[in-house]
């Protein structure tokens, strides 16, 4: 079996999963002009951006020889849930004879979730699966807190570009860790790493801290974000994510009684403004700009694709948050029209507009 | 009591409840006028601008109510009418929407939570917050929803016996007049698909129903079509959309493609509709397998009329043609 996924944040981590189950993995491309282009022309033209590159990475992945695709599904009413069913279609319609595995939610449809994990598992036994499993999950714990890492230094890097080169290297090092032994050494090298950089320290009023919160594709994914992350970084900002894989595991996969997830008190903090479930992150952005403020934070960046419907709630909203918990908001929407020079344009305004309401309260 | 109830949205789907409703408890009911040039631009002014043309006629429509003085806005937060379905999220977020994104209506807005096992949301536990806000009595709650719900099953009876919602509406207060049945014409039929806010909302449409009617087409509605029919076409997919109405309409499409009893399809979606990108590409989908035209009609607020007349001529001159030359 010739597996693929879609392609979204830090991928090392499917694709160990994936390995450690004794599959060959192929791993899509990282979503370019190419991948957009093909999914534009293949998608209805209203689905949402992420359905898009997601498209194109499905058919980048095909040509490549993936014979089967593995996928999450989901409830509703956020669009994202069905996004399989209509790719399926799509990739049929195409002449792929492509299998799509879409893990459901396992109180929707119990037999056909465990059909499909059966189908993962392979020959595998149920240990060999639950230490992979635990495995990766330890992983992804140990990478965010490196991915966390690099944002919060890399405006105070010496050298251009170092920070950077570091994350690569340490995305590599996690890669190439198999066993248990080999993620402690590469937990150390990363470390190493990190604390050969070289640092400058300014004054703690100087600090600008962003919050990037939204639609989990667009947070998540750089090469569609304009790699927002490292603009904000060059821009003198310290960066925190309202989305990391980590995390979303913790709220989605692992059951409340072991683990309290951070995300839980972030959808309370959102109650006032959107009171119940509505599907996507809606709840999650509202509260996440609460809790970024809380956590003594200068301005948030909202992410969100076009015609995004959640978010499109969310930033119907968004103009009275900022008034009532006085803090700047920036509201973006991406798609494939996006012109970079446009955002990059916004957010060198915005932040402007932030480093000087910061100067004017110390001086004052 | 004045309580404002915008003829936007689902009303033209539970309009005839939710007035019966409010009536019942006694309270002055003020509809909004019908969506006309001011509506829209006041609502397209108020709302973020990526968001789909319906919502914004919908604030357009509550700003239209706050200009009539009244105490309190209706705005119900749709959440079920179907087991393990849901609305689209903006339904859902509807009430929060409106009191958070626009001036002077945080404590206008009268809201409660409608959650259903089928279409008939008459149960009365759904309304027992309005009486909580408003100060009634659980039992008088519960005697108007009873008569309200009564009086919506009437309406729903002359939409399902082939009236549009419009003249059902009529009909339920006794204003219209009943067609004679079995006109059968020769001319073509035409499978009308879409949101009943979009295909009863004679402005944003351009009139499409009195358009067809001129041209001597006759059209089925989703509405028309008795609701276990509907879920019985989509019976046999492994997992249906999320969006109830979504999956009326795909229901409705799928028989009229299957069931070959219509000349051509249309879909009337409004621009920046989630749920009907999806929804129209499984209609193209079907239409390729069974060979039955399909038009899309993308509609916002700014729509030429000219354009539309044009397009619709052109599809049923098409159907007629190609009728013409089956036989």
């Amino acid at each position: 079996m010739k597996i693929s996924f879609p392609y979204m944040g830090t991928v090392v981590i499917y694709k160990k999963l994936l390995e450690l189950l004794g599959h060959e993995v192929i791993v899509p491309p990282r979503p370019s002009q190419k991948t957009i282009d093909l999914g534009v022309k293949h998608s209805p033209e209203f689905a949402c951006f992420p359905f898009k590159v997601i498209m194109g990475s499905y058919i980048e992945a095909c040509e490549m020889g993936a014979d089967t695709i593995v996928t999450s599904g989901g409830h509703g009413p956020c669009r994202a849930g069905f996004y399989g069913e209509i790719h399926k279609r799509v990739l049929k319609n195409l002449g792929y004879d492509t299998e799509v595995i879409i893990i459901d939610s396992f109180n929707r449809n119990r037999k056909k979730v465990m059909e499909n994990i059966m189908k993962l598992k392979g020959n595998n036994s149920w240990l060999k699966l639950s230490k992979a499993v635990k495995f990766t999950y330890d992983m992804i714990q140990e990478i965010d807190k490196f991915d966390k890492k690099i944002r919060e230094i890399k405006p105070y890097e010496v050298k251009p570009g170092s920070v950077d080169r570091a994350w690569e290297k340490i995305q590599k090092e996690f890669d190439n860790a198999y066993s248990k032994r080999e993620l402690k050494k590469a937990v150390k090298r990363s470390n190493e790493i990190i604390n050969s950089l070289e640092i400058s320290r300014i004054d703690e009023r100087d600090r600008i801290r962003i919050g990037i919160v939204g639609e989990i594709y667009v947070v998540m994914e750089s090469s569609i974000n304009m790699e927002i992350e490292k603009v904000l970084g060059e821009l003198g900002c310290e960066v925190e994510r309202g989305h990391y894989l980590s995390e979303w595991v913790d709220f989605n996969l692992v059951p409340s009684f072991l683990k309290k997830s951070h995300e839980e008190e972030i959808i309370k903090k959102g109650e006032k403004y959107i009171e119940i479930i509505i599907g996507g992150h809606a709840k999650q952005t509202v509260g996440g700009i609460v809790d970024f403020k809380d956590r003594g934070f200068d301005g948030i960046i909202h992410l969100m694709p076009f015609a995004c419907l959640p978010e499109l709630v969310t930033q119907s909203i968004i103009p009275k948050i900022s008034k009532e918990h006085d803090i700047p908001i920036l509201s973006l929407s991406i798609d494939e029209q996006t012109g970079k020079a446009n955002n990059l344009t916004r957010i060198e305004a915005f932040i402007d507009l932030i480093r000087n309401k910061k100067l004017n309260k110390y001086s004052a | 009591m004045k309580i404002g109830v915008p003829k936007a949205l689902l009303n033209f789907y539970y309009g005839p409840f939710w007035e019966t409703f409010f009536e019942e408890l006694g309270m002055e009911v003020v509809l909004s006028e019908d969506t006309n040039k001011e509506i829209i631009d006041a609502g397209v002014r108020e709302s973020v601008p990526e968001i789909c043309v319906p919502i914004k006629i919908f604030i357009g429509h509550v700003l239209n109510l706050l200009e009539k003085d009244v105490d309190y806005v209706f705005i119900p937060r749709m959440v079920s009418i179907n087991e393990g379905e849901i609305f689209c999220p903006k339904f859902m977020g509807l009430p929060d929407m409106i009191r958070h994104g626009l001036e002077g209506l945080e404590d206008k807005v009268l809201t409660c939570h409608i959650k259903s096992e089928s279409d008939d949301i008459s149960d009365y536990s759904n309304y027992l917050s309005i009486g909580n806000t408003l100060g009634i009595s659980k039992e008088k709650i519960k005697k108007a929803a009873k008569v309200a719900g009564e009086h919506w099953k009437k309406f729903r009876n002359y939409n399902k016996n082939g009236y549009t919602a419009l003249e059902s509406y009529n009909l339920v207060y006794g204003k219209g007049k009943l067609k004679g049945r079995n006109n059968r014409k020769k001319g073509i039929k035409i499978g009308l698909l879409g949101y009943v806010y979009n295909v009863y909302d004679s402005f944003v449409n351009m009139d499409i129903l009195n358009k067809l009617k001129e041209l001597n087409v006759e059209f089925i509605t989703f509405d028309m079509i008795d609701e276990d029919e509907l879920r019985n076409n989509i019976d046999d997919m492994d997992k249906v959309l999320f969006w109830t109405f979504s999956n009326k309409l795909l229901g409705a499409g799928y028989k009229f493609f299957r069931d070959m009893e219509v000349d051509g399809v249309i879909h009337i979606t409004a621009f920046g509709c989630g749920p009907d990108s999806f929804l129209g590409k499984l209609l193209e989908i079907e239409s390729d397998e069974t060979q039955i035209p399909f038009m899309t009609l993308r509609i916002d607020e700014h729509t030429g009329e000219n354009h539309l007349q044009t397009r619709i001529e052109a599809f049923v001159d098409m159907l007629k043609r190609k009728k013409l030359k089956a036989i």
